[in-house]
């Protein structure tokens, strides 16, 4: 049994009366040990969950509990959390080895104590021979390291990073997101990660809250919310998704995981087969298919019995990959295809669109503003 | 053909011919602003470097009654300062009401400053405007004003009065406590002004992450807050020492000729007793005294590490 380590209850923030709510009655659970990213546009509310979380603003309404007690109130300097910075905060002030060890004096651990400690939580991060440096001669990617091994030497209750790649460049954020994740799950902290990068997001977080307009959309793990997502919003925001209108029609059988396999009718170009939840049958859904997963055939018949015809539009090349834009009636599908030495597919050309049912999934919530 | 056009260069050739070119650039761009400084330079050499040598070098003339002025090169001004226990007197409370209005104006404005530089409102811009805004009237207004407010009759002493909490009223004008009130109240924009500028590194991200590592608001304040202000606090300080050291209009007012400092001083020498190699001389040993202060000031900035 795993145990919950933070549990929010209906929190809410609103700046102020008669605004929308940055957060609107917020649920979720944590895990012990978990990984947890907010992701979402800015503006959804991520950021301010997490600095409800930490106590640097009072929530409006809601709760906030850690390992069972309840925090909602606790000042920020009682509730024994780890936060790394968007801008690091490093103190201008203090050497690293200050900085680092800033979290214990106020502890009060003893001297010899933190030494070992300041020491120990510079190794993790691979800079135990920079200790005696001043923070502003140390480079992006060193200061956030730092922060990290700040926040951690106190041994928190809970891990907070707040954007804390977003302001190293491309590179070093690939290898800042491996080694934050070995860390922390060396470490086993429980943390909440605030991001708007999806990819980073799908990397590192064991769970996912994709969340908009100060609600979460969906948390599930990253395959979950890939390959399952729940809504419109998050078949969009995470990875490139096409969609289409679909009647869903007689229930085939039973898929994998608890879903059913059905018959759908898209827009009139036919039938084809699609996964759902079950209990679908007979209204009008989204019909989410990840563009490389569409297949595309420049002649009909060759990828399965039904295929829906479209105009090639546009066709990019990235070597590894092709990527085609395919115009189908009002519609612009994507699709993307492994390239081959064999032909390329033309702008002007004919293309023939299939794909497996397991591969089209079928939104759980009918579709709004969409005739029956 | 093909073979000519895709002749390139060696690479070092390139390399080195527009390096000279931009040395040559470098050059030109350095002659540009030489030449943008002229102006500048020449309005200072008129308008400061020029009266200053004439200041020192008119402190070694000699002064003779009716403010005849003897050109001759003696040390004779600045014996009678160094020697005459009155100008040592004169000298040191100078020093002394630098240092207690320094002290004071920035203790003051600091709490003004630091609200005004972490404020996020929308009328932060109106706020600061409204803090320095007494700039807009002249000292000379204000020195009355406190002349009203703090004298026999004024405004404290009659309100402290009618609450019986005094019997005689208090001596605040005509003395070291009124100037020293005065000049407070005088410099405090620029107290505050100077700390804004100077709270360069200050942050609220700093201060939420010193109270996330567990940090009570007291410690937050003197473990970060205060030491990042420091610059701040001491860039205020030296400006306000230095103005107040310089200034005489007020300590004149409200000092009403008892208090005497080295500006008074000076403007006593030069249009009262027209001795002006003496009053040039005391303009001399106020500017060391500048001169030590920033001295102290610098290597006070350089040790925390600004």
């Amino acid at each position: 049994m795993t145990e919950t380590k933070l549990s929010i209850k209906d929190l809410t923030k609103r700046y102020a009366a008669g605004l929308e709510p940055a957060v609107d009655r917020l649920n979720m659970e944590v895990e012990e040990g978990h990984l947890v990213a907010l992701l979402g546009p800015s503006g959804c509310g991520k950021t301010t969950t997490l600095r409800m979380v930490a106590g640097l603003m009072d929530p409006t309404a809601g709760s906030i509990m850690v390992d069972g007690k309840e925090i909602t109130h606790t000042p920020v300097n009682k509730r024994g959390m780890g936060m790394v910075f968007q801008s690091y905060a490093l103190f201008p002030h203090m050497n690293v080895e200050q900085n680092v060890a800033f979290g214990l004096q106020m502890r009060q651990t003893p001297k010899s104590e933190q030494k070992k400690r300041v020491a120990a939580a510079l190794d993790m991060v691979q800079l135990g021979h920079l200790g005696k440096r001043q923070t502003k001669e140390l480079s992006g990617g060193q200061q956030q390291r730092i922060a990290l091994a700040r926040a951690l030497v106190v041994e928190p209750t809970l891990l907070l990073l707040d954007e804390p790649l977003s302001n190293l460049d491309a590179k070093l954020r690939e290898t800042m997101r491996s080694e934050i994740r070995s860390i922390q799950q060396r470490t086993r902290a429980t943390t909440l990660f605030v991001t708007h990068d999806q990819d980073e997001a799908l990397d590192m977080a064991d769970r996912i809250a994709v969340m908009n307009g100060g609600l979460i959309e969906q948390f599930g793990s990253p395959t979950e919310v890939y390959e399952r997502p729940r809504t419109h919003f998050v078949a969009n925001f995470i990875g490139q998704a096409n969609f289409l209108t679909a009647r869903v029609g007689a229930d085939t059988g039973a898929a994998p995981v608890g879903e059913r396999y059905y018959k759908i009718d898209v827009d009139g170009f036919g039938q084809f087969g699609a996964v759902g939840v079950p209990g679908l049958t007979g209204s009008t859904h989204e019909l989410v298919i990840r563009p490389h997963r569409l297949n595309v055939s420049l002649h009909p018949g060759v990828v399965g019995p039904e295929s829906i015809a479209g105009t090639i539009e546009r066709v990019s090349y990235t070597g590894d990959a092709l990527a085609v834009a395919v115009r189908v009636g009002e519609k612009s599908l994507q699709a993307q295809l492994l390239t081959s030495s064999g032909d390329l597919p033309r702008a002007g050309e004919t293309a023939y669109l299939s794909w497996v049912a397991e591969d089209a999934y079928l939104l759980p919530a009918p579709a709004k503003g969409l005739p029956e | 053909m093909t073979l000519l056009q895709n002749k390139i260069p060696p690479a070092t050739h390139r390399g080195i011919e527009e390096g000279v070119l931009e040395r040559a650039a470098g050059k030109r761009n350095r002659r540009t602003y030489l030449a943008l400084l002229i102006p500048g330079l020449l309005g200072l050499l008129v308008s400061f470097v020029f009266p200053l040598a004439y200041m020192i070098r008119m402190s070694f003339n000699k002064g003779a009654p009716d403010g005849v002025i003897i050109e001759t090169f003696t040390l004779e001004t600045y014996i009678q300062p160094l020697t005459d226990p009155y100008y040592w007197r004169v000298t040191l409370d100078t020093f002394q009401m630098g240092v207690t209005v320094g002290v004071l104006c920035v203790l003051v404005s600091y709490p003004v400053a630091l609200f005004l530089a972490r404020s996020t409102s929308k009328y932060r811009g109106l706020l600061i405007a409204v803090a320095i805004a007494p700039l807009l009237t002249s000292a000379v207004v204000r020195t009355y004003g406190w002349m009203v407010i703090l004298g026999t009759n004024g405004l404290v002493n009659s309100s402290l009065e009618g609450m019986g909490l005094i019997t005689e009223p208090l001596k605040l004008t005509n003395n070291m406590t009124g100037v020293t009130i005065g000049l407070v109240e005088i410099f405090m924009p620029y107290a505050i002004l100077a700390m804004i500028s100077g709270f360069g590194r200050l942050n609220r991200q700093l201060e939420e992450a010193a109270g996330s590592l567990g940090a009570s608001k007291f410690k937050v304040f003197t473990r970060v807050t205060l030491p990042l202000s420091l610059p701040g606090l001491l860039t205020a300080f030296l400006l306000v020492f230095v103005l107040a050291i310089s200034t005489f209009i007020t300590p004149r007012l409200l000092g009403g000729g008892s208090v005497q400092v080295l500006a008074t001083e000076i403007y006593d020498q030069t249009t009262g007793l027209l001795n002006w190699p003496f009053a040039a001389a005391l303009s001399v040993i106020l500017l060391v005294l500048f001169g030590v202060i920033i001295a102290v000031y610098q290597r006070l900035t350089k040790k925390i590490g600004g």
